[in-house]
Parts: C-alpha cells; sequence; structure tokens
C-alpha cells in the first residue's frame, strides 16, 4: 500500500468508521509520516465530537404537523380553484354554444317566416303577370315595400325630433 | 444511512407522529415507502419524518446557525420531499435524494444569511443558540470557568468547520456527524468516490492544523 492509498482511507479509520486492514497496518507500521497522521486526525476528530447538536424539540413534530396540515389544504385549495376554473370555463362555454344554436335557430326559422310561401316559391316559380297567382305574388311584394317604408318613416320622425327638440 | 445515520434515527419515540412500526418490520426500502407515499399514504410519510427528523435537525444545526433555524430548514426538507412525492423516482437512495434537497436548501440559507450572523460571543446568561447548550448546564464541566474554556473551544470547532470551503465543509458534516459513507457523500455531492476521500482528507487537515491548539 502506497501512502496516498493509505490517506484516502484515513479519515474512515480515525473517525472509527472502519476497521484497521492488516495492509493499511503492515503500511503504518512501516511510514512514520502516516502513522504520526493517523494520530493526529484521531484527536482531531476526538475534538469534533465536542460540537454536539441538540435534540429535536418537543414541538417539531406539532410544527411538523401543522405545516404539513397547511401545505395539504394549500394543495387542495389549488386543485379545488382549478376545478372551479374549469367547471367555469366549461359552463361559459357550453352557455356560448347553446346561446349560438339557438339564435341561429331563431334567425332561420324568422327567415323562413319573413319570407312568404308565395315569394319563396322563387324565380323558377315565378307565376305570369294577370294570373291569380301572379296578382298575389305582386301584392306580397308590395306589403313587403310598404312595410319597409314605415321603417322608414319612424327613422324620419325620430331624426326631426332629434334635429329639433 | 448503512452506519451510524440509522442509529442516529434511533427507534421512534413516542411522538405525536406516530409512525407505522409496520413498515420496517415489513422490510420494506425507504424507497419502497416513498413509493407508498406517492400512491397517497400520508402514514407512511410520517414513518418517514419519525425517522429521519433527528438526522435531519442535526445536519442544519451544523450546516445553517442554531437551534430554531436548524428545524425550520429540517421541516422545509420533508414538506418539499411530500411535495416531490409525485415525482419521486426510485432510482436513487431515498436518504441521497433526502440529503440533496437538505443540502439545497442549507447552501441556500447560508448564502441568504451571510450578513447576518452575529460574531461569536460567549454569554455567562443566555443559552448558546451555536452549540445548543447552556453554561450552567450540570455537566462534566466542574466549574464556570471550565465551561466558558469549552464552549470557546465549541465555538472554535463550529467556526473553522463553517470557514472550510462549501463542498468540504458539507462533507465533513455528512462524514463526521451524519457518519455517512464514502460513496453516498459522492453522490449527494455528484463527486467521484474518490474526489471525495481526497476532499474529506484536505478538510480533516486543515481542521488538524486549525485545530491544534485545543488538542
Amino acid at each position: 500500500m502506497k501512502c496516498n492509498e493509505a490517506r484516502e482511507v484515513m479519515p474512515d479509520l480515525a473517525a472509527g468508521l472502519t476497521a484497521v486492514t492488516p495492509e493499511v497496518k503492515a503500511h503504518l507500521d512501516s511510514c512514520a509520516e502516516c502513522a504520526g497522521k493517523l494520530e493526529a486526525f484521531r484527536q482531531t476528530m476526538s475534538l469534533l465530537d465536542e460540537w454536539q447538536a441538540p435534540e429535536p424539540s418537543p414541538y417539531f413534530d406539532v410544527r411538523m404537523r401543522a405545516r404539513l396540515h397547511e401545505e395539504s389544504a394549500k394543495q387542495t385549495t389549488g386543485w379545488m380553484r382549478w376545478l372551479r376554473k374549469s367547471v367555469l370555463a366549461a359552463s361559459f362555454a357550453l352557455v356560448m354554444v347553446v346561446g349560438v344554436s339557438l339564435v341561429r335557430m331563431n334567425s332561420g326559422e324568422r327567415g323562413n317566416n319573413t319570407v312568404s310561401p308565395l315569394v319563396a316559391v322563387g324565380p323558377q316559380t315565378q307565376a305570369e303577370p294577370g294570373t291569380a297567382v301572379g296578382d298575389l305574388q305582386a301584392l306580397e311584394k308590395n306589403q313587403n315595400l310598404y312595410s319597409d317604408f314605415d321603417v322608414l318613416d319612424d327613422l324620419a320622425v325620430q331624426a326631426d325630433v332629434t334635429a329639433n327638440p | 444511512m448503512d452506519r451510524g445515520l440509522l442509529a442516529m434515527a434511533g427507534v421512534p419515540q413516542a411522538a405525536p407522529f406516530e409512525a407505522e412500526a409496520g413498515l420496517a418490520g415489513e422490510g420494506l426500502s425507504d424507497a419502497d415507502i416513498m413509493l407508498q407515499v406517492k400512491a397517497g399514504d400520508d402514514s407512511a410519510f410520517e414513518y418517514l419524518v419519525q425517522k429521519y427528523r433527528r438526522p435531519m435537525v442535526n445536519f442544519m444545526f451544523r450546516m445553517a446557525h442554531n437551534n430554531a433555524a436548524a428545524e425550520d430548514l429540517a421541516q422545509e426538507v420533508f414538506l418539499r420531499v411530500y411535495r416531490s412525492r409525485e415525482s419521486y423516482e426510485a432510482s436513487a437512495k431515498f436518504t441521497t435524494w433526502l440529503y440533496r434537497i437538505a443540502t439545497n436548501l442549507a447552501v441556500n440559507h447560508a448564502r441568504d444569511t451571510r450578513h447576518e450572523r452575529p460574531e461569536n460571543t460567549v454569554s455567562l446568561d443566555e443559552p448558546d443558540q451555536e452549540s445548543g447548550h447552556t453554561l450552567d448546564l450540570p455537566d462534566r464541566t466542574p466549574s464556570a470557568e471550565d465551561a466558558i474554556v469549552r464552549r470557546e473551544r465549541v465555538a472554535a470547532i463550529r467556526q473553522r468547520v463553517q470557514a472550510l470551503p462549501e463542498r468540504q465543509r458539507i462533507a465533513v458534516v455528512m462524514h463526521k456527524y451524519q457518519q455517512m459513507e464514502y460513496r453516498q457523500i459522492a453522490d449527494v455531492l455528484k463527486l467521484s468516490e474518490s474526489a471525495t476521500k481526497s476532499l474529506l482528507f484536505r478538510a480533516y487537515e486543515t481542521l488538524r492544523e486549525q485545530l491544534k491548539e485545543f488538542v
């Protein structure tokens, strides 16, 4: 065994963590420097023993438990917050989807309602003027036109009111 | 934790934390128990706290600067273990993982409080925050004068250990006071075993030189 190999095991030997092997003993017997170093290390280790650590305080467990409880509560709160947010987001999305669907359905129905079945027949079924169906179609168109005029009249009145209070 | 640390942990005392004595009896390793914690078994976590609270407080006491900080830091180690339970992989020894968390915390704490540490003084009236002893303890010291000398010696030891370069200091605390093996210290510090032996030899050589007046 060489000096550097003996020195590698010296901390363990000095701390009493391993026993001196015959190989190490043979080296120490033949190397006064290493033997002296090991003895000095043993004295240092013995001195280091004086630095004692106190026992954990009696309140350690109580405080530990309180901190763990706090930690669990924090994690539960975080999880609940996440769940609440998710549920809220899902609900909002559902409301939006249902709302949009309803609006589309209503506008579809209204579109169908505003177009008279007669007019809805379309240009390809446009009846000849003078025939009964043609006259009815003309009346339907006029009715739509008049209702547009009424709206325009209302707007004009409102504009007047605003202009001349 | 093969040698002294388990002995240091000792038999779990009757404490508010009621560790499940059966876990160790079932021949489960700490890593197995930690996997139980991962699966949601809080009593398994309490067992680990009970088993390692003393070694952790001791480690933090020597890495930090007073007993109150040591307990806070030890508790923080366990909280971090608890927080990380879901990502725990039993690829390394549980104690290596535990000490790596503890070392990181202690090093950060030491850096954060570097400017807050008061100069060491010996007071006859107040208990020593560093050594944990009071001067008037009815211990082996036959007189107050001897007690002062002893406290100065302990303060010197603490100062010399804490003045070591960071990795040397951690290695000495783990080796001398936690009685960890070279291999495990190497794993915690992410060094080779040979580098760890060399690190420890240099650290003890420094301490031997600086403390020779007290030997």
